[in-house]
């Protein structure tokens, strides 16, 4: 980030100090997209306090309970299909206050930096969006939960589960880019140069008022905290700002896991995966250090078994074709996809039918394993080098196919 | 089928229009188009915030030039690409 003063030809003090915080906080936080480690590292870290605060992230159960609210206001009546995340009124309700803090930390993030736009998609967007968003939500109830919570937080928190997702997801997510790389393929090979008519280039648009719509949004998001405050519900006042924090950072940094999973075979390239990976190390060794104090040492450790590959997998087919995993899809919403809003509804409406459609919540019944904690034989210490050694053996797998992509040029 | 939409601005200069396909289309697209095109410049708009990045890297690395990449609206940019 730019932090030396420019000189200011003739002017004085106030007008280098004035630079200066431009410099930094506009230009470097809100003009410039933020370099990935940034983004890497500070996910990491706002886990790791947001799990000391109250609990770590993932979004789509408690979307789930959305759709399973919608159900019962059409009278239909259905449970939430995660128990730890009940019926609840929205508003109320603790979980809940991420998925809302990511949507105005996005909002606001995109707009400052006026990367916001009401976004129209094509008529097979919409479906391709419907279709991911359904394959997500019974993605999220079969591995559980979502990529993010399933994947990023189960593993730093040494659930077994974590690691095992990696084998579903990335094959999954290959599936739906493939889909779409034959797509855009399609699309290319239909367009003749020679045929083109000559006409006026796209003109440029004056500046906007995005930056201040996106100030609005700030304080709107403040004057929501310093509410939940007001009413001792200090829980929904924090997760609502560490939700904020997120899509703050996920806009800024475009650190997008539903690309890095997708682009390790459709482009053989694995920078995107490898700075998640780093995170995951940051995080492991916060997460293994608050549980070992006895701090809920069963914190995202979810059941384990053959229905976290094959929920991986179609969770995977989702995300590539929604064009966004849980905290894809509400941080492409709140950037102005309609496309995503799309996924949202009906990956939430899968969801929330899931105690319909199985008879039991996840977790129960045939179809689930037992969560399964890496420290349970290993203690702490072993649990992590478990983690370690997976995060190092996912990480030369990448090298490998990454080498393969320079083999064939 | 989806089809792109694009212009011709004058000899050797186009001008694709992804806006409204989402991340990662365009880059996808950028290829077959670098490869389809003979010589001149290649006006790419998108509207995604992740193909300002993602588009110029996979046309340096086909040995184009990528002399611009600028906004035009909110959350709209043009990226040109020279072969």
């Amino acid at each position: 980030m730019t932090t030396q003063i420019k000189p200011v030809a003739g002017a004085g003090r106030w007008n280098a100090i004035t630079t200066n915080l431009t410099d930094v906080f506009y230009v470097a936080l809100w003009k410039k997209a933020w370099p990935l480690w940034v983004g890497a590292v500070a996910l990491a870290l706002t886990n790791l306090f947001m799990f000391a605060f109250a609990r770590a992230v993932g979004v789509f159960p408690q979307m789930g309970m959305w759709g399973a609210q919608v159900y019962n206001l059409a009278g239909i009546k259905v449970d939430a299909p995660f128990t730890a995340y009940p019926l609840a009124p929205l508003h109320l309700d603790m979980h809940s206050m991420i998925c809302f803090g990511i949507v105005l930390g996005v909002a606001m993030a995109a707009l400052l930096s006026e990367e916001f736009k009401l976004r129209k998609d094509h008529w097979t967007g919409y479906a391709a969006a419907a279709a991911g968003g359904v394959f997500m939500g019974f993605g999220t109830v079969i591995m559980p939960p979502c990529n993010v919570g399933g994947f990023y937080t189960a593993t730093m928190a040494l659930s077994l589960s974590g690691p095992l997702t990696v084998l579903g997801l990335v094959p999954g997510a290959y599936v739906g880019g493939l889909l779409m790389k034959w797509q855009a393929t399609r699309a290319v090979e239909a367009l003749d140069f020679r045929a083109l008519s000559v006409s006026a280039p796209a003109e440029k648009k004056s500046s906007s008022a995005q930056p201040y719509l996106g100030a609005a949004v700030g304080v709107t998001l403040l004057a929501a905290a310093a509410a939940y405050a007001s009413q001792g519900m200090m829980k929904q006042c924090g997760l609502l700002l560490f939700g904020a924090l997120f899509g703050v950072i996920f806009q800024r940094s475009r650190l997008c896991f539903t690309s890095a999973f997708r682009e390790i075979l459709i482009s053989r390239n694995g920078t995107l995966m490898k700075w998640v990976l780093l995170s995951i190390a940051i995080g492991t060794v916060g997460f293994a250090l608050l549980k070992a104090t006895g701090y809920q040492p069963m914190h995202y450790v979810l059941p384990v078994g053959v229905h976290t590959v094959v929920g991986g997998f179609i969770f995977g087919i989702g995300m590539s074709l929604a064009g966004g995993c849980g905290i894809g899809i509400l941080w492409r919403s709140a950037e102005g996809y309609t496309r995503a809003w799309v996924a949202v509804v009906t990956g939430m409406m899968t969801a929330g039918a899931w105690v319909l459609i199985y008879g039991k919540h996840v977790g129960e019944g045939w179809l689930y394993g037992k969560p399964y904690s890496l420290a349970q034989h290993g203690g702490w210490f072993g649990g992590s080098a478990i983690v370690f050694a997976f995060l190092a053996v996912f990480y030369l797998f990448i090298l490998y196919v990454e080498a393969g992509k320079r083999e064939r040029a | 089928m989806r089809e792109l939409n694009a212009i011709k601005i004058k000899d050797s200069h186009y001008e694709v229009d992804m806006r409204g396909w989402v991340c990662p289309y365009p880059k996808y697209a950028v290829e077959g188009l670098v490869r389809k095109f003979d010589k001149g410049r290649l006006d790419l708009l998108v509207d995604c915030p992740s193909a300002t990045e993602d588009v110029p890297k996979v046309a340096q690395a086909m040995g184009c030039a990528v002399p611009e990449v600028n906004q035009i609206g909110g959350g709209e940019w043009r990226i040109a690409i020279v072969k």
